[in-house]
């Protein structure tokens, strides 16, 4: 297995820098990170070429996408594609979700579970379809606490049952902005368990982001033509 | 503890855990930090189950102690710790064994100075590594090869401004050389 971390933020949206989060990513046994900055905030993340020193992990440059509605997520999207290898949406907004999930051009809703919104069957067909994968997103079990936490535990059950049955492809992460937001591959897949995620799932979750990256880079010159 | 019957005593696991944080952290404040995060996480009858004890802390590595069967659930609660006194912090599980000895000579580095962060470095051509303390003559040598000091039950290898500069005239057998 080589995890990675899919969903970090680093400056100027993050706290810390590309760099230091590889290099922390690095002691807690990741083999690469995406930097997924929001497109909403100044672009591209400070400090790329620093990242790409630090020896034995691999830096990906991605984007999430902001979108208020469905067409302009669709053009983003669209728009995007071409420039990063690692296209992310912002979910959460249960219209978003959806749209997100039947855009082929996306390979990741990050945390679709923000707020009270999840992922309901009608999503669920559509991202198994179009093969895009979603976050299970950690943050709010490391940050919460009480009945914030007791709701958003409820809900990511009953949604990983859900993509259990629809064979839905899962990534985990923890949405990080800083170093001190990282947690260890063992760690996430611990709190994974609690949640009701079985190993085999856990370890197939952060070995995905790596089969992914590869396809993307391939360079397609239209569905299913790749130009040798 | 008191005597128990041998069948029925429980089996033990050791964490040790290195502790990443923004500034300093008191042991105090880390033991009522995993305390909250294991009854917010597991309630009280999950918090019996694990019997979770924190054995030891130093600043900056530790060690915990639980029950054999649930480390997993261990892993996941010292991971929920996102701050310790008011200061945003995270525990980084380094390994699990089953005893004391066992955790701190595999997981907890012996010597928290770095070869390559402390200046003073010394090379004798067998013995080299950095120095940890010195007082009057007396050096305290973190030595670069572990095995150094094996055998001898030490952290640190021994030795004197004499071993450094070779022969010299003060030289009177004290050991501050005065």
């Amino acid at each position: 297995m080589r995890p990675f971390e899919p969903n970090l933020h680093s400056l100027p949206e993050g706290s810390a820098s590309a760099s230091r989060l590889a290099l922390a990513a690095k002691r807690l046994g990741y083999a690469g990170i995406i930097i997924t900055n929001h497109t909403t905030t100044c672009g591209r993340p400070i400090g790329v070429e620093a990242a790409r020193l630090v020896a034995g992990i691999e830096v990906v440059i991605g984007a999430e996408i902001v979108a208020s509605d469905q067409r302009s997520l669709h053009s983003k999207a669209a728009s995007l594609r071409e420039r990063v290898d690692f296209l992310a949406v912002h979910g959460g907004d249960e219209k978003i979700n959806r749209a997100a999930c039947e855009d082929p051009n996306v390979d990741l809703l990050a945390h679709p579970h923000q707020g009270r919104a999840g992922i309901g069957v009608a999503a669920a067909k559509a991202a198994q379809e179009n093969q895009v994968a979603m976050a299970l997103d950690l943050s709010p079990m490391i940050l919460l606490r009480g009945p914030a936490r007791i709701r958003w535990m409820e809900t990511v059950r009953r949604d990983l049952d859900l993509f259990g049955k629809f064979d839905i492809p899962l990534m985990i992460t923890t949405g990080g902005r800083s170093h001190l937001d990282l947690r260890s591959p063992r760690e996430l897949t611990a709190m994974a368990a609690l949640l009701g995620l079985d190993r085999d799932r856990a370890f197939e979750a952060f070995s995905l982001p790596e089969s992914i990256l590869a396809l993307n880079r391939r360079r397609w010159t239209s569905v299913g033509v790749e130009l040798v | 503890m008191r005597s128990w019957l041998p069948v029925l005593r429980d089996r033990r696991r050791y964490i040790a855990f290195e502790v990443e944080a923004e500034g300093r952290v008191r042991g105090g404040d880390l033991v009522a930090e995993i305390r909250a995060a294991q009854t917010s996480l597991f309630g009280d009858l999950g918090a019996a189950k694990n019997r979770l004890r924190v054995i030891s802390f130093d600043g900056r590595f530790g060690l915990l102690r639980s029950t054999h069967t649930r480390t997993e659930e261990c892993r996941a609660l010292l991971a929920t710790v996102n701050s310790v006194g008011g200061m945003r912090a995270a525990i980084r599980v380094r390994g699990i064994s089953g005893s004391i000895k066992a955790a701190t000579e595999k997981y907890i580095p012996q010597s928290i100075l770095q070869p390559d962060e402390n200046k003073r470095r010394v090379d004798l051509g067998p013995v080299s590594g950095s120095v940890v303390r010195v007082r009057g003559r007396e050096i305290d040598l973190s030595p670069d090869d572990p095995k150094m000091t094996e055998g001898s039950g030490t952290r640190y290898v021994g030795l004197t401004s004499f071993d450094l500069r070779g022969e010299d005239i003060d030289a009177d057998g004290t050991s501050d050389g005065l």
